[in-house]
């Protein structure tokens, strides 16, 4: 039977792109669906480091070693997405000497370069750290773009020949006897690019051989197909402040807790995080005593995020996994390693591979791992190369640091928008158009609004991750419109409308969670400003009456 | 420190027995209570990012801001402000060049609803791109440390004021200096006074009373020394009036002109005299009193938003407005009551500086001047006069600042009165360039109607003043 695709990849985080990338690049015809945006599982909610393998160092020192590898292998070949931060792990006076000991010994013990700063060394380097921290390590490690990195990955496995499906959520396994042969998906929007308000239609996909990268939702599409995959989604919860208080990641080095983390992220530093097992992952409840309680812990590393402004939180979901019968009781301590569990050799049913657990930093050398395997089952001998070519946009990165254009844009738009891009920025913003700024808190400018349109289509979300514009501290109440009015004349009137109102959702969902002070202000003013100048309160364009337009001409 | 050469037991530079002692790890670590979070010796160094949490991007600054209104190109103070700080990260220095174009009014601050501190943005962002993107060999940059440092040559135009005068009056010096400058030749310099003030206090004995328990530090600034001593005088006259001790500490320039031309270094060390100097004197029981809105703002505002010196807070918080402090202190508006001034003084066109609406100051002068019988004074609106220091002497800024003027100069035309009256000096240069009015500082109109006016210049003795000053103390 031929078959649509020789393989079908499930899942559009970091792992999926990132196996789609690494068949494609081998020459293999691969196909990728994802239930929504790219990005939009457990690969767009997390705080986005690179570690440097230290927070395994003690606990799990075969991660931290292929941590601080593929640490060093992403700075190179996707160096537009990697911001080289260094880290620190900080102590303070109620933390463990042992401990510390133990941090440092197991850095070098996996090769990672640790050294030790006194108090003062690190507060010279982050002049908000707690006056009480006595010493610290400092490590490489990194912030790195999720959103722009899993964008990379398609991207790049679209210009190898690969077709990547959003919007489409996989709605049942096509299974023949013991062979598992497809997937049937429903598309949101039809096939292809989203488009808002196009009627969605189902397909059946056929493929050689399928891999199961949804994580957390591994499970689910497992049962659809009978069988048993026992991923223990567990949920942390992030909270983005409005400004980075520290440009370096603050680690608390004790052996492990809740909310010991700060990672400067873009214009913003993400606090993290909590561990707790969740039954569903689309379902989980998030509450405020989370971020209180990670706000008041992270003060006491770096007291000024007790008073600083929270733009807004979110949860992600882990897809932790350990073999039957470990019976871990603490989410906590179940590994971070990642299984590739082959349903041919586990259950007897073939044509299929799960992958759960794992972790974001080394999703790379998991997607290769995993494209072995199917290589493997297919009989194709093509070698791995994605540790050496680099990603769409860090291709040229050296000439673009050498002599950064500025596109005839303000200095600090243009210096972030060069390192959105990487090299790809010329072919972005050199336009004789107009480019005005139309997210002002994230500089971003209509020409890279634009470029992400051509990408994504109607679906302003994913212009969002794929550009910051709406990120900042307004949460899209100055930009939101500006953004959909790119969308036209290309979309008409009402897939305009559909897609602001989505984007505009989606920033509330985060932006409820941090209403007080100044960012209770904000949303405040979004609504006062969409109210009286859109009548985004009460529109009655999004009425299903018809709306009497003459009657304004008339007086009315 | 490689890593690999350090044993994992001397992680710590030199241990010490507890680990529970605040800030624990050097063995010289004895400042470390004092944690340099508050501490910038450098303005580049200074992180103002966490200021852009209070902006939620209102842009009522940008709709206040006397530049943006008349110039397009300029984004505005939310930009230079907020929006820049935040798009920086720790090791970016290029900030935009347009911060250069920020006039310095400051009254984005009054107009922010959120306390986003502004200015100290825009100073700290100006100072960063002067000393990390300007040349320092640049005809601007020459030009704006020579407009910023104007302290520093008046001393040489003031040993020969009258050739000085000439020669800066010359259009071929005009003409050089906007060919070579960039001093824009459409304005006349201010000229030079033939006895500075301090010269004439030196001659004059000092103070004329001694009262410990009424004691004034007077700021005179730059310009009422060399240029306009009528006005430091006519302060001396009220506050001896009123019974105060006046004491003139050394002093260097408030740091007004260096603010606004990035020149942050400059600036510092005048602060440093300044602040040790004033620090002194209110140590001596004195209150500092300014009669220029600038030099009084920075004293109060820049001061303790750049500089951390010792006394810096305290300075900020005993610095007063020359007319401010009398009218908390002092019951002025009785002792103006009955009082006239002559035809010197009848109908005034008051412009209030945007440095004196930016201390809530606005009001005063007009309420003051109704106090006087015979005084009109006319308050032509809130308006920038659009010169701000040194940029309005900038041939690149000249058209900006002119029609930022134009709706003062319009007001001052229309209301009833040949002359004008304003607090800050620059404005008054501009008031005077716009309408050919002469230009009075409130000062003078008080001197006038109190009585002092005068006084010493007839009778080459201070008794007269000191003998008007004693009853009219008495009868307060």
């Amino acid at each position: 039977m031929a078959h649509d695709t020789a393989v079908l990849v499930l899942g559009g985080g970091s792992t999926g792109c990132g196996i789609a990338r690494d068949l494609a690049m081998r020459g293999v015809d691969v196909t990728l669906v994802e239930r929504g945006n790219l990005t939009d599982g457990t690969t767009g909610r997390m705080h986005g480091l690179l570690h440097s393998g230290g927070r395994y160092a003690v606990s799990d020192q075969a991660s931290a070693t292929e941590c601080i590898e593929e640490n060093e292998i992403l700075r190179e070949i996707a160096s537009h997405c990697v911001e080289e931060t260094g880290g620190l792990f900080v102590q303070r006076p109620e933390d463990s000497d042992e401990y510390f000991r133990e941090k440092l010994e197991g850095c070098r013990d996996c090769g990672i370069p640790a050294t030790v700063l006194s108090g003062r060394e690190a507060r010279k380097v982050e002049p908000y750290l707690a006056d009480d921290v006595s010493r610290a390590i400092q490590v490489p490690d990194g912030a790195v773009d999720p959103f722009r990195l899993c964008v990379a990955n398609a991207l790049d496995a679209e210009r190898h020949g690969a077709r990547v499906e959003t919007h489409a959520e996989v709605i049942d396994l096509l299974r023949d006897g013991d062979d598992i042969y497809g997937v049937e998906i429903r598309h949101d929007s039809g096939p292809g690019k989203r488009t808002h308000k196009s009627p969605g239609t189902t397909e059946e996909i056929t493929a050689e051989y399928v891999v199961n990268a949804t994580g957390a939702w591994a499970g689910q599409i497992g049962a659809m197909a009978d069988l048993d995959v026992a991923v223990r989604p567990s949920k942390g919860v992030m909270t983005i402040m409005n400004v980075r208080q520290v440009d370096t990641v603050i680690n608390r080095c004790r052996p492990k807790g809740d909310a010991d983390i700060i990672v400067p992220h873009e214009t913003t530093a993400i606090l993290g995080t909590t561990d707790e097992e969740v039954a569903d992952p689309d379902d989980y409840p998030e509450e405020q005593w989370e971020v209180d309680m990670m706000i008041d812990t992270l003060a006491e590393l770096v007291p000024i995020v007790e008073e600083a402004r929270t733009i807004r939180s979110f949860w992600g979901v882990r897809p932790l996994y350990e073999p039957p019968g470990t019976g871990t009781q603490d989410p906590t301590d179940i590994t971070r390693d990642f299984f590739l569990l082959d349903h041919d050799e586990r259950d007897g049913v073939s044509g299929m591979s799960s992958i759960v657990g794992g972790k974001f930093t080394t999703y790379r050398a998991m997607a290769e791992e995993i494209s072995d395997h199917v290589c493997a089952k297919l009989g194709v001998s093509a070698t791995c190369t994605t540790a050496e070519d680099p990603l769409p946009g860090s291709e040229n990165i050296s000439v673009l640091e050498e002599g950064m254009d500025d596109f005839g844009l303000r200095s600090p738009i243009a210096r972030r928008s060069n390192q959105r891009l990487g090299n790809r920025a010329a072919d972005v913003l050199e336009t004789d158009e107009p480019n005005p700024v139309v997210c002002e808190c994230e500089g971003v400018t209509r020409a890279e609004v634009q470029d992400a349109i051509d990408q994504s289509g109607s679906d302003l979300n994913a212009v969002r991750i794929r550009t910051r514009a709406s990120m900042g501290n307004c949460q899209g109440g100055f930009c939101c419109q500006n953004m959909a009015t790119e969308l036209h004349p290309r979309y008409d009137e009402e897939t305009v409308r559909e897609a602001l109102d989505e984007l505009f959702e989606e920033r509330w969902k985060g932006e409820r969670h941090a209403l007080w002070g100044e960012q209770l202000s904000q949303a405040m003013l979004n609504y006062a400003l969409h109210a009286t100048t859109m009548n985004r309160d009460n529109d009655p364009a999004n009425g299903s009456t018809q709306v009497d337009y003459a009657q304004f001409d008339g007086g009315a | 420190m490689s890593d690999a050469q350090r044993p994992i037991d001397d992680g710590v530079p030199s241990e010490q027995p507890s680990t529970g002692g605040a800030g624990g790890g050097d063995g010289d670590d004895d400042n470390d209570e004092f944690e340099p979070v508050q501490v910038f010796p450098e303005a580049e160094e200074m992180d103002l990012r966490p200021g852009a949490d209070s902006c939620y991007k209102c842009s009522t600054c940008d709709t206040n801001c006397p530049v943006a209104e008349v110039d397009d190109e300029f984004p505005g103070p939310k930009f230079q402000g907020p929006e820049q700080w935040r798009l920086k990260r720790q090791d970016d220095h290029d900030i935009d060049e347009s911060v250069m174009k920020c006039s310095n009014c400051m009254r984005c601050d009054s107009a922010c609803p959120s306390s986003v501190p502004l200015s100290q943005m825009h100073n700290t962002a100006r100072a960063e791109y002067v000393e990390e993107n300007m040349s320092k060999l640049s005809r601007e940059y020459l030009r704006n440390r020579m407009l910023a440092n104007y302290r520093r040559l008046a001393p040489l135009a003031s040993m020969f004021p009258r050739t000085a005068n000439v020669v800066m009056g010359l259009s071929v010096t005009k003409w050089l200096g906007e060919k070579t400058l960039g001093i824009t030749s459409e304005r006349e310099f201010p000229e030079f006074a033939t006895e500075t003030f301090r010269e004439w206090w030196t001659d004059r004995g000092g103070a004329k009373v001694e009262n410990e328990d009424k004691r004034i530090a007077y700021f005179h600034g730059c310009y009422s020394n060399y240029n306009t001593p009528e006005v430091a005088k006519a302060l001396v006259h009220v506050y001896e009036h009123f019974g105060y001790e006046v004491m003139v500490p050394e002093q260097s320039c408030s740091g007004t002109p260096m603010f606004a031309n990035g020149m942050l270094e400059d600036a510092r060390r005048a602060a440093e005299t300044n602040v040790r100097e004033l620090a002194a004197a209110i140590e001596d029981g004195a209150d500092v009193i300014a009669s220029c809105s600038s030099c009084s703002m920075s004293i109060r505002q820049e001061y303790p938003e750049l500089f951390d010196f010792e006394d810096t807070e305290t300075v900020a918080a005993n610095t007063w407005d020359a007319v401010e402090y009398l009218r908390v202190h002092e019951d002025l508006t009785g002792a103006l009551e009955n009082t006239a001034v002559g035809d010197e003084f009848d109908d005034m066109a008051y412009h209030a500086p945007c440095h004196s609406r930016n201390q809530g100051l606005d009001g005063q002068t007009i309420e003051v001047m109704d106090a006087i019988d015979g005084i009109d004074a006319h308050d032509v609106g809130d308006s920038c006069s659009g010169i701000s220091g040194t940029y309005g002497w900038k041939e690149e800024n000249y058209e900006t600042s002119m029609k930022i003027g134009e709706e003062m100069f319009e007001h001052m035309d229309e209301a009833e009165a040949e002359t004008g009256l304003t607090e800050c000096p620059t404005c008054s240069m501009q008031m005077e360039h716009g309408t050919g009015y002469e230009i009075k500082h409130t000062l003078e109109v008080l001197e006038a109607a109190l009585g002092g006016d005068g006084a010493e210049n007839g009778a080459g003795s201070g008794s007269d003043t000191d003998a008007g000053t004693t009853t009219a103390t008495e009868s307060i």
